[in-house]
């Protein structure tokens, strides 16, 4: 690898960057996606994105198999490139039947569908979407968010100036265009919009879909060390949150949330009724959610470490009790929980440094398992020594986050770990395959 | 034409228990517990005030009426505003086709409190397993529910898997099959709860999940599309009728 190191302390007293990203575990999937795994996971797949001089140098879906009872726990099981030059490979989200994965790539806007219900032991790459930009005049598909029969995608910019203005677009499961919507940059609810996007979140019992905001092309992919310097580029960060009617696509309210809000997470218990996110640069939690006249509203409630050393909060993670919170800052290398039993007052009850640099962070259903990884984007992750770039397995007991396994993903010649999402073996036979007849001679209902 | 399935003999016992969850929800009672869908209504946007995406084509292939006769997919939908449903008669799971029918129903009864949106609606039940579900099977699943006086409601199967898969990936239907210890196929089939709106010029517009499966969101998106359908000069007078 041929990149220079960047020096933490400088990027931290260039202050405020944001990393970027996430959206990852069972816990945090979409409503509408079928198959959550509640019990143990077989696979993990991690998106990566390739690096010069490091195996083949491709983004490439890697699966892990992180089932203890497999002989190949913990190991590297199947690799899956994509062609062409390196796009930024960045998120990935399962289509509602949990049989695809679209993975997208931030620079070249291309979306990449993997068939992992197939065999999520080996998936494959069956088809890249190379329009994305030209049809949509978005930049950077981001988040991918399941809805029935579809995919609501998230720009992070546009075609124009390469700045934060962006949009959401609705594809069809073949990969079809079927709509798209501007993130609003005009007043909505007496807020002004800036027009950023990042994360999805969607409440379908409330008709409520919220996305947050984070930075455009023209900044995400400039090195760090040369954007932190320029303080124009600097203020062309996200500052809001917007609440849509999701059955209208329409945006109701623009929330005022300084610091470009990442990830948002619903707590998942049943009668909550309000969602949380990290802000990357202000390193604040806010909460949202309906005050007593049935309005909703953003407000902060908590701090992540001390935003004055800049930990640059880029992941969290909510227990499928709505009760706890896993929050990851990059530049600490910091795995942080926070105590939500009153939302209203996040308290951090642990803290452990699981790396050098860390990004993601995915858990399982139970809560059990937590899953690590290093990387935030090409040109933002650390040099030298600190460019550990791995995935790494804990065990979570409520007290102490241990160690399960760990894949160096330098070592392996694999390249930058970045979004993780989980699979699982089939349970059942498809249905083509019984051609009716097996069906016929089965018991009887 | 009756397919040769139709005249398979089931066991009275079978026929029974078929029989017996309709009649058990006819009444359009509650969501089952735990499982029900839980919308807000008064979060939900007017009827005619926002437009439903054109998802997909609706994919055609032939089925087979409770009746046995063989008909394409697509005349039978054409023309009108189609709320589809894949199950199985002997579906026990509460948040499967039980809870889909649950809410048809509700649906239903409300469509004969509406005899204008009636008129332009029809609920398509079809079966997963036509291996079980026969023409015969169907007629005693739907019976009580088909009244041409009343909203229409179809009771669909095919003659085989090899003609139903071209519908269930045509619309993106998952349905595996539960096998036992030995790897064989038991009657179980794990499916994704999906009601598809159809409209009458054969586009989906809307996909409904166990996460959006709600009579009152299902009305408003039949009263939309009902709207769009007459016209925007006449968008009004369409939804001030519910």
């Amino acid at each position: 690898m041929n990149r220079k190191p960047v020096l933490v302390a400088a990027i931290a007293a260039a202050f405020a960057l944001v990393a970027g990203q996430s959206l990852a575990d069972e816990t945090c999937n979409s409503p509408y996606l079928a198959k959550l795994i509640k019990g143990q996971e077989d696979y993990l797949h991690v998106w990566t994105l390739g690096v010069d001089g490091v195996g083949d140098g491709r983004d490439k879906l890697v699966t892990i198999d992180v089932n203890p009872a497999s002989k190949r726990y913990g190991k590297v099981v199947h690799k899956a490139s994509v062609p062409g030059a390196r796009g930024e490979a960045h998120h990935m989200g399962f289509t509602d039947d949990r049989r695809y994965l679209w993975a997208g790539g931030l620079d070249d806007s291309r979306i990449h569908v993997f068939d992992v219900g197939s065999n999520p032991a080996k998936p494959r790459l069956v088809k890249t979407m190379a329009n994305f930009a030209k049809q949509t005049g978005y930049v950077g598909p981001h988040t991918f968010y399941a809805l029935p029969g579809r995919m609501l995608v998230a720009g992070l910019s546009n075609t124009k100036d390469k700045g934060g203005v962006t949009g959401l677009a609705t594809f069809n499961n073949a990969g079809q265009l079927i709509a798209k919507h501007d993130i609003p940059t005009g007043e909505v609810g007496g807020v002004k919009g800036d027009g950023y996007g990042y994360d999805i979140a969607i409440n379908p019992g409330r008709n409520a879909m919220l996305t947050s905001s984070f930075t455009g092309q023209a900044n995400y992919m400039r090195p760090l060390g040369e954007l932190i310097k320029d303080g124009e580029a600097m203020k062309k960060f996200g500052n809001t949150m917007v609440l849509w009617d999701l059955k209208a696509m329409q945006p109701q309210q623009v929330f005022s949330v300084p610091g470009a809000p990442l990830e948002i997470r619903w707590s998942l218990k049943e009668g909550d009724n309000w969602a949380i996110t990290a802000t990357a640069l202000t390193s604040k939690l806010w909460l949202v959610k309906p005050g007593g006249d049935g309005k909703w509203a953003a407000k902060e409630v908590g701090t992540i470490g001390d935003p004055a050393k800049i930990p640059l909060p880029v992941d969290i993670s909510i227990s499928a009790d709505g009760r706890g919170l896993w929050v990851n800052t990059f530049m600490d290398g910091m795995t942080r929980y926070f105590d939500l039993s009153n939302p209203e007052a996040p308290k951090q009850t642990y803290a452990k440094q699981t790396g050098k640099q860390v990004n993601m962070i995915s858990q399982s259903w139970d809560g059990k398992r937590v899953y690590i990884s290093s990387s935030l984007l090409d040109k933002w992750d650390k040099g030298g020594a600190d460019n550990e770039q791995f995935v790494r397995a804990f065990h979570w007991d409520g007290q102490e986050l241990k160690l399960a396994f760990e894949v160096d993903f330098t070592k392996e010649k694999l390249g930058r770990a970045h979004h993780m999402k989980f699979s699982a073996k089939a349970a059942g036979k498809g249905y083509a395959q019984l051609a009716g007849q097996q069906l016929a001679q089965a018991p009887r209902p | 034409m009756k397919h040769r399935l139709a005249r398979m003999r089931a066991p009275l016992a079978l026929l029974a228990g078929v029989a017996a969850w309709p009649a058990l929800h006819a009444a359009g009672d509650a969501l089952p517990a735990g499982g029900g869908p839980r919308v807000d209504a008064a979060r939900l946007p007017a009827p005619g005030s926002y437009t439903l995406a054109r998802i997909q084509r609706c994919p055609d292939g032939e089925v087979l009426l409770a009746d046995g006769r063989a008909e394409r997919l697509h005349a039978l939908l054409q023309g009108r505003i189609s709320l589809l449903s894949f199950m199985y008669t002997y579906c026990r799971d509460p948040v499967g086709c039980p809870l889909a029918y649950s809410v048809m129903i509700q649906t239903r009864d409300a469509l004969l409190r509406d005899a204008a949106l009636a008129g332009q609606v029809q609920l398509v039940s079809l079966s997963f397993d036509p291996t079980n579900d026969t023409p015969e099977q169907m007629a005693i699943y739907g019976r009580g529910q088909v009244d041409p006086r009343r909203a229409r409601w179809l009771f669909l199967t095919t003659a085989s898997v090899a003609k139903l898969m071209p519908l269930l990936n045509g619309l993106g239907q998952d349905v595996s099959i539960e096998v036992d210890a030995r790897g064989r196929p038991t009657r179980t089939l794990n499916h994704l709860l999906k009601l598809f709106l159809i409209d009458a010029r054969l586009s989906v517009r809307e996909i409904y999940s166990v996460a959006t499966l709600d009579a009152a969101m299902l009305l408003n998106d039949l009263r939309t599309l009902a709207i769009e359908q007459a016209g925007p000069s006449s968008g009004a007078a369409v939804s001030r009728r519910w």
